[in-house]
């Protein structure tokens, strides 16, 4: 048969360019067929050919039973191989692991270092709790062992053991604090001790507290950079358990950074005096100013130094970290950081603008805006083909092999280099999130560091001219509209400045020199400027240019989300336009009206058929309302005498005026108090079921008492006594003549007092109902939330009399008083000239996050892991200090006890193995003829055993170990009788030795079955 | 700790793939690609550090802070034809990672002499072995350039690559060539 090892394979790939796949397929099944057979050699060579084309994606999970076999080898390379397979293919679902258990067991145990090196650098891949219970007491000796190169893989493995079973670290713990504090200790295991305890410390730094002067030694001797960088990155973590610890760590880290020649050590000397709060925590005193001082020198000199860029990168995270606590030290080194911003690598690019937002303040804001939108301006829009994603096929998955020449491959990444360095065309990602950022910056904590906010406009008008063209998953268009819309409500004092700047966004012909494409990411920007030109209408310097622009045919192709805001914006600036009540009503302003309806009825009436729902709900809302309007004005007499026609002048507006809209904090509805006689609870009516049982059969309406029929069938008549008007209404500009005249058209010649007693009964009855709609009130005032407010405040106080409700977020004492909170004064935080508003809430500011569904969001995204990660937090439970002394008795306890449940099951195993023994004898004994049967068990017994030998003698050829089969097929009735005299220990102890693989006897008699017609052969 | 150690050549063949958590191959591969797709169209003067691929980066950045279990450092040095990439968490240092690969491929070199791709592509056991004396579940055990390679050796011979493959040069220059 044709056979090909691993380098064999490597060359065939190479020589079969262009047809590598049909080449790996038939490697693929070649292996296939030689991992399943009988020569250890081959099968290791196979093996070995799936993990290298494993590494480019071809699935070898169906080869986990043969990698088990390979490991069992006694070759070392034949074992090196497997155990190499199992770490590059064994999957959590992988089945055969329980099976490797007793392997791993065993091979822990092996005289030769380099075999028990295997299953100690395996064992972190292929790890479950249940194994990790089990290797636990063959790994602890391990830690024992006298090279330290098994001692320092042993803590390691340890450590990976713990994060599945944290339980590991009982009895492992105190061993490996011991190898720590031994100074005779091999400083290479020292060092892996330091690198485990990094990992476990920033679970629990309390309980490695204790190490604290043993860490600070090994510091002060030095000599192991690395290790010095991890027992800083510790000493960060503890530090702030400790405080004292500063006053210790500032001598020797000062020198360090002052005197240490390698750069990685330096940063990190820095970053762990950041991270550590050693800043914080010595504030004042004159050393902590020169440690501090000496940090950010070193910092700067980082970003300066010619040549490399990775200084850079790492300074501006250092940077990126004192912004929090030091922003005015950060900003004092502006200049440089700046720099970066333009630097041509992208990574260093997006660290100094994550460091700039974090740096700005009102003297520097419009410096570092400028600075990104000169950026945004100057480097062209990334083109399709500069997308790295359509830039090679890489997506369709790594084509599998052939090495292509290497100069070929030069070529094809070269010529990106003077590109990128010339003019850079910014990603779309990375432009997008530069508009982001400086949205960000701009409006952080309600534009406190914002004190020209003619400018900021101006600016979000340059972004919106920035947005990429292609739509991406955020569309920055969005954020720039909200934080347009933000400014005009906020800040009074712009909004004329804003609705202009809306006005121009929104006309025609800006439109379509700002969003070229109908894919632009900047459209988002246009559902909020039609609301801020629809909201403040009045101040719109151009509203009959903007409602063409509006009304013009292409808009109806706009996303629906945008389209709707137009909708709403259309009868707004008609009223502007139309609903002027001093002007004379000539036939001139008739014919203009009927005009604009006109015009406004064309664009709408084929939105009724929109396929978004809102869209189509306000079409054929405005639909109507225009019609209508249509009608009043030509209906409607001229003359220099007649009046404008109400529904013009009047109805209409009132749809779209009342109060100032103002910004509501998020929180805020949840504030609202719920009144004490509010009962959710209690049905409303509590025959619900009898009644509706009752409808199904009944079809006599004649009952007058029933409530039901009542509810549903009675007219509810109007009453003309308002006893109960609210002070609202009366403050109401009194134009509903129109809505009066309705209700009193109902009132006949009825009883009234009966209906008026009726109705108040009636309404005592569905008070507290929020879906009864009362016809007394107006459809304004009709809701549930008026009503709560008025019961809960007493008849005293109407809500509805309150006319602007604005609250002060900063008055935390009059906040604890909802009712006083919402009469408050608006009181606003005067920013220099410009008035922010600020958002209403009631009673005291809460942190949105308790808003329950970004805490679920929260929660859920913690749930997710990250891909990679290997999740510790099963470590934060176990507490290290406590197993330290007092639950050292335990400890061991612990250990013991499992040591003798282990014997126990063994006993038990073996007693059961005896019993089932005995039971077969008895059972060949009762049934001798049935030989076929009984020969399969004693056979596959024997066999088992053959098998076990073959694979712990290795040298042992496979022909002989056939030949030991043949002779058992052969004298299978001696055998019978040779078994039953067999000791019984000799037995057991085989079983022993694999009670585990109860699924392999099948699978290797088969083999056996193999071994038997070679041997037949 | 580190999460995951590749070398990939130019054209992003796979050379070695290490990763310390079990993952579908299918999912590997894909990371493996989205690196590269970034690794790639880096210019050789940019740092040596990579943004989160796609599939690493946190769904939720604002819950990612203090989250020292996630990967959140991708670290990457380029030699000739070859480049060596880390994934790890915070509590690596990114200059040190950036050493660790040195004395990676310098104890490769040692092992090789001149080490080139070549001698990667066929003894890519051996890249698993010294791997394997440097990092043990993605925890660093030994950066000691001497102590690697005696362990590395202390394992058996380590094969040359074939004497008649490497014509034409390209592949067969040592690694550190345009370095």
């Amino acid at each position: 048969m044709f056979e090909k090892d691993i380098a064999q394979l490597i060359r065939g790939l190479r020589a079969h360019k262009g047809n590598e796949r049909e080449y790996i397929q038939e490697a693929l099944k070649e292996c296939r067929k030689e991992v399943k057979g009988q020569d250890m050699d081959q099968k290791a060579a196979a093996l070995l050919k799936l993990v290298y084309l494993e590494m480019f994606g071809h699935d070898m999970s169906w080869a986990s039973f043969n990698v088990l076999e390979v490991m069992s080898s006694q070759k070392y390379l034949q074992k090196r191989v497997g155990y190499l397979a199992a770490v590059q293919s064994f999957r959590p679902d992988t089945e055969v692991l329980m099976l490797a258990e007793n392997l791993l067991k065993k091979d822990l145990k092996s005289a030769d270092k380099a075999t028990m090196t295997l299953p100690l650098t395996t064992i972190p891949h292929v790890i479950n709790p249940s194994m990790a219970n089990s290797l636990l007491i063959d790994l602890l000796p391990r830690l024992a062992h006298s090279d330290p190169r098994i001692r320092k893989k042993t803590i390691v493995t340890l450590y990976r053991l713990a994060l599945v079973y944290p339980e590991t670290l009982r009895p492992a713990w105190p061993k490996i604090k011991d190898r720590l504090l031994d100074d005779n200790e091999d400083p290479s295991v020292t060092a892996a001790i330091i690198n485990v305890i990094c990992e476990l410390g920033w679970r629990r730094p309390q309980d490695f507290l204790p190490l604290a002067p043993r860490l600070f030694e090994l510091l002060t001797i030095g000599g192991n950079n690395w290790m010095a960088i991890k027992i800083i990155k510790l000493f960060s973590i503890l530090i702030p358990l400790e405080p004292r610890l500063v006053k210790k760590l500032v001598p020797p880290l000062t020198t360090l950074i002052k005197t240490t020649p390698a750069m990685s050590l330096l940063y990190e000397c820095i970053n762990g005096i950041i991270q550590g709060g050693i800043m914080e925590t010595a504030e004042g005193s004159s050393e902590s100013d020169d440690i501090a001082r000496l940090c950010v020198k070193k910092l700067r000199a980082m970003l300066v130094v010619e040549g490399d860029p990775n200084l850079r990168y790492v300074a501006l995270l250092a940077f990126a970290k004192i912004t929090t606590s030091h922003a005015d030290l950060v900003s004092q080194h502006q200049d440089v950081i700046l720099e970066c911003i333009d630097d041509a690598d992208i990574s260093i690019r997006t660290r100094a603008l994550d460091l700039v937002v974090g740096m700005v303040n009102a003297n520097n804001i419009q410096t570092v805006v400028e600075r990104l939108l000169r950026q945004l301006r100057t480097s062209g829009k990334a083109t399709a083909s500069d997308e790295p994603v359509n830039d090679r096929g890489i997506h369709d998955g790594i084509i599998p092999m052939a090495d292509e020449d290497e100069h070929e491959a030069m070529t094809t990444i070269r010529p990106k280099e003077p590109k990128s360095t010339q003019a850079p065309p910014l990603p779309d990602d990375y432009r997008v999130s530069v508009i982001e950022r400086i949205l960000d910056m701009c409006s952080k904590d309600t534009y406190a560091s914002m004190n020209d906010f003619e400018w900021y406009i101006g600016v979000l008008l340059e972004l919106v001219k920035q947005c990429p063209t292609i739509m991406s998953t955020s569309n920055p268009g969005n954020a720039i509209g909200l934080e347009l819309l933000n400014v005009a409500v906020r800040v009074k004092a712009v909004r004329l400045e804003a609705t202009t700047a809306a006005q121009s966004l929104l006309m025609l012909d800006s439109r379509l020199q700002l969003f070229p494409a109908s894919t632009s990411g900047g459209h988002g920007v246009l559902a909020s400027a039609a609301f801020i030109a629809g909201e403040y209408a009045d101040m719109l310097t151009d509203p009959d240019a903007i409602l063409t622009s509006l009304l013009h045919s292409s808009s109806s192709a706009l996303p629906p989300d945008v389209l709707a805001s137009y909708l709403q914006t259309i009868p707004k600036i008609f009223v502007r336009l139309a609903g002027d009540q001093l002007a004379t009503w000539d036939s001139s302003r008739q014919s203009y009206v009927i005009l604009l309806t006109a015009r406004i009825v064309h664009f709408l009436e084929p939105l009724t058929l929109h396929p978004n729902l809102e869209v189509q709900e306000r079409a054929v809302e405005y639909l109507d309302l225009m019609r209508l309007a249509s009608e009043a004005a030509s209906n409607h007499q001229t003359g220099t005498e007649s009046d404008v026609p109400l529904l013009l002048s009047q109805a209409i507006p009132t749809l779209f005026s009342g109060s100032e809209l103002n910004p509501v904090a998020q929180a805020a509805i949840r504030k609202v108090p719920q009144p004490e006689e509010l009962d959710i609870d209690t049905p409303i009516n509590g025959d619900l079921n009898m009644i509706l049982s009752q409808a199904d059969y009944d079809t006599d309406y004649a009952d007058d008492d029933n409530e039901v029929y009542r509810m549903y069938h009675e007219k509810p008549t109007a009453a003309l006594a308002k006893s109960q008007r609210t002070a609202a209404e009366l403050l109401e500009p009194r134009d509903n003549s129109r809505a009066s005249s309705y209700q009193d058209a109902s009132s006949g010649e009825l009883d009234l007092e009966a209906v008026e007693r009726k109705k108040i009964e009636r309404r005592e009855r569905y008070k507290d109902d929020p879906y009864y709609i009362d016809s007394d009130r107006l459809s304004g005032t009709s809701t549930p939330m008026h009503n709560i407010l008025r019961s809960a405040n007493g008849e005293e106080l109407d809500v509805d009399a309150i006319p602007v409700m604005e609250l002060n977020l900063d008055s935390r004492d009059t906040a604890s008083d909802p009712e006083r909170a919402r009469i408050a004064k608006p009181a606003r935080k005067p920013k220099r000239q410009f008035e922010i508003a600020a958002d209403e809430t009631l009673g005291a500011d809460e942190p949105p996050a308790s808003l329950p569904n970004q805490a679920s969001k929260l929660s859920l995204a913690r749930g997710k892991k990250s891909l990679l990660e290997v999740d510790s937090s099963g470590l934060s439970a176990l507490s290290l200090a406590e197993s330290t002394d007092s639950r050292n008795g335990g400890t061991a306890l612990d250990y013991e006890r499992r040591r003798a449940e282990e014997e126990e099951m063994a006993k038990a195993m073996k007693e059961v193995e005896r019993l089932r023994l005995e039971m077969q004898r008895a059972q060949e004994r009762i049934q001798p003829q049935d030989a076929d049967e009984d020969g399969t068990v004693v056979r596959r017994k024997k066999k088992k055993k053959a098998r076990v030998e073959a694979l712990s003698d290795q040298p042992p050829p496979d022909d002989t170990v056939a030949a030991d089969e043949a002779t058992v097929k052969k004298k299978k009735k001696k055998k019978r009788q040779e078994d039953e005299s067999q000791p019984k220990e000799e037995q057991s102890q085989d079983v022993i030795e694999d009670i585990a693989p109860i699924k392999t006897k099948r699978k290797k008699k088969r083999q056996v079955v193999f071994d038997e017609d070679d041997a037949a052969e | 700790m580190i999460n995951a150690v590749l070398v990939f050549n130019n054209n992003g063949q796979p050379r070695l793939t290490k990763f310390y958590t079990q993952l579908d191959t299918a999912v590997q591969q894909r990371l493996i690609s989205e690196i590269f797709t970034l690794v790639s169209a880096r210019p050789a003067s940019s740092c040596n550090f990579l943004p989160l691929p796609p599939l690493l980066a946190p769904a939720n950045t604002s819950a990612s802070t203090a989250h020292n279990d996630a990967p959140s450092l991708v670290t990457y040095r380029h030699y000739a034809t070859l480049y060596f990439i880390m994934i790890s968490t915070s509590t690596e240092s990114p200059l040190g990672l950036l050493d660790l690969i040195q004395v990676f491929v310098e104890a490769l070199d040692r092992l090789f002499e001149n080490v080139c791709e070549l001698d990667l592509i066929f003894n890519f056991e051996t890249l698993h072995a010294v791997l394997g004396e440097m990092i043990v579940g993605g925890v660093v055990v030994e950066t000691g350039l001497e102590t690697v390679v005696a362990g590395v050796k202390s394992q058996g011979r380590v094969a040359k690559r074939p004497v008649n493959e490497g014509r034409g040069g390209g592949l067969a220059q040592g690694i550190w060539a345009g370095r």
